[in-house]
């Protein structure tokens, strides 16, 4: 099972759109993940590291170095396919290398 | 003509009503999910969930008025201070509005709107934030709450509307250069909150012309979030108000414990609702974007998501974080202030568009967000009863506390936006002459701000598009 970040501003509108676009679209393209939501402010070092992948919605910045893959999910939030689609690619690719 | 439609309109609406918010929303949702062509399944999904975060917010006001109430009556006795209105934060208002017919009428316009702005070259934004037109249907709202008049309503929203999609088209060089972002990057917003701008605009050419030395002051803002780690969450938040109503509430130990594990579990609870009912705007959303992007198709686009892009940016939190308690302080000593700040005191209804003005430079994003917390507090007390009315319309009232108990947003986007609501909802009323000549000055200010604020943006978007080619040139 990959776990997954998903973080934006309020933790309650975007997260939730990427967390629930990332299980489905994960899901039909047959990878098992859990997708977590929650708000960028409430992110710490020792969260990250229960993670395997972190989804933010733009750049974020931390006081401390994010060890693990990153994948900016904002486009999303387009809601338009073609966007979408390179996302999800990315995100594939790094659930494949993480071969848990 | 117009009384017929309405006439009409009350025909079919009017048994809808009566079901109550929950069902008659189920109902309308699903029906215009299903014209958006989404699927049975998906749209049925839609409704339901709207119908259940309107059932659960409901609840959750109710424990949280219902608990503070009498501690909130004890703390003025005892103190002298009357801030009776209680502050819900952003989710019970979201839901009340959508909880009302109306607001998808205003979709519905403002879809028309974004659709034909595109067409005729006005604006490059797409807006996709389909659940945030909850901001202009309130403002419509408050003015169908003063006048009962449709057409007034729907003239502000459409005139609101027309601006937020230039300010979005204004505000994308920025967005790029706070976020580092490529030009290839379509993301911007729609989102009211920076409909203060304008304003904050002003107060940050006054600091830029008069007190260009407080820059030097700015800090490292990701080091200040990490260090108040939890103890600036939202549960923590809660706990610290419901204690401090508690113990200026002379209560027992018993219920200063209670009311500080209510406050907290409330504005969980607040957030966990609002996201039921994000998911319930889901299938809509999705619908009404494959409508617009079939019928414009080649086009290149800004494409309008919610705020919290921005979000990445530290200096949002930190200001958010240092502003909360000056909200209090300031609640407790301003004059016509009625509210005990609590679900909007960490106030994302503003620090967005304080990052977007002042680009970062903390000490001004905060000193500016100090003035800005007035109209917040006084535009919060204004729409109270509206809200508190609207509420028990949709079902989701307070049961069992004192009559006249008022519940409210602290830090709702759009405080000035309310009062241009207000005073056009006064002046459509009964179209007196004082009122009448109120409101048309204060739209025309509003506009005449706008369009100074839209120039300052321009020579800021002309610089940032210089530097760019500087830098191509020098590679």
């Amino acid at each position: 099972m990959i776990k997954i970040l998903a973080a934006c501003g309020a933790g309650i509108n975007s997260s939730h759109q990427i967390k629930t676009a990332i299980e489905e679209e994960m899901k039909k393209r047959g990878h098992k993940v859990q997708v977590d939501a929650v708000v960028i402010k409430d992110i710490n070092e020792a969260m990250m590291k229960q993670y395997d992948i972190f989804t933010p919605i733009s750049k974020t910045k931390f006081s401390f170095d994010i060890t693990i893959p990153t994948v900016e999910a904002g486009p999303i939030l387009y809601r338009m396919a073609a966007m979408a689609d390179p996302v999800f690619d990315e995100l594939e690719s790094v659930i494949k290398k993480l071969n848990k | 003509m117009l009384e017929k439609i309405i006439e009409f309109a009350n025909m079919i609406f009017d048994p809808l009503i009566a079901l109550g918010a929950a069902p008659m929303m189920f109902i309308l949702l699903t029906i215009f999910a299903l014209l958006m062509r989404v699927k049975v399944g998906r749209a049925l999904e839609g409704g339901l969930k709207l119908a259940i975060a309107l059932t659960g917010i409901g609840a959750v006001i109710d424990m949280l008025t219902g608990e503070f109430a009498p501690a909130l009556e004890d703390f003025v006795l005892a103190t002298g201070i009357e801030l009776n209105i209680t502050d819900v934060g952003w989710a019970p208002l979201a839901t009340i509005t959508w909880g009302s017919a109306y607001t998808l009428f205003f979709l519905l316009i403002l879809v028309v709107i974004n659709l034909v702005m595109l067409v005729i070259n006005k604006t490059n934004t797409l807006d996709v934030d389909i659940f945030n037109f909850w901001h202009l249907s309130i403002i419509g709202l408050l003015v169908m709450y003063y006048s009962n008049n449709l057409l007034l309503a729907t003239l502000l929203v459409t005139m609101l509307g027309v601006m937020k999609f230039i300010n979005a088209d204004a505000m994308k060089p920025t967005f790029n250069d706070l976020l580092d972002m490529p030009e290839s990057n379509p993301t911007t917003t729609t989102h009211l909150n920076f409909m203060l701008n304008p304003v904050i605009m002003l107060f940050d050419k006054f600091f830029e012309k008069v007190l260009p030395f407080l820059d030097k002051y700015d800090f490292d803002a990701a080091w200040l979030n990490e260090k108040i780690g939890f103890w600036g969450s939202k549960f923590a938040i809660g706990i610290y108000l419901g204690a401090f109503v508690g113990i200026l509430g002379q209560q027992s130990p018993q219920a200063i414990f209670s009311l500080a594990f209510i406050g907290g579990v409330s504005l969980e609870l607040f957030s966990i609702v609002g996201t039921w009912f994000i998911s319930a705007m889901e299938p809509i959303s999705q619908g009404i974007t494959d409508f617009m992007g079939k019928r414009l198709k080649g086009r290149k686009f800004n494409i309008g998501i919610d705020w919290p892009f921005v979000a990445a940016r530290a200096e949002m939190w930190a200001a958010a974080n240092i502003i909360a308690p000056i909200m209090l302080i300031i609640a407790l000593f301003l004059p016509g202030n009625e509210i005990l700040p609590l679900g909007g005191i960490i106030a994302i209804g503003l620090t967005p568009a304080l990052l977007v003005v002042c680009r970062g430079k903390i000490m001004r994003m905060i000193l500016i967000g100090a003035f800005m917390v007035p109209i917040f507090l006084w535009s919060g007390t204004a729409i109270a009863p509206f809200v508190t009315d609207t509420a028990a319309s949709v079902g989701a009232s307070p049961a069992g506390i004192e009559e006249g108990a008022l519940i409210t947003h602290s830090t709702l986007e759009g405080p000035v936006e309310k009062f241009l609501g207000i005073l056009v909802g006064q002046a459509g009323e009964d179209f007196s002459i004082g009122p009448v000549l109120t409101a048309l000055g204060a739209i025309a200010a509003y506009i005449l701000l706008f369009i100074w604020y839209i120039r300052q943006m321009k020579k800021r978007n002309k610089v940032y598009k210089e530097e760019k080619e500087n830098e191509a040139e020098a590679v």
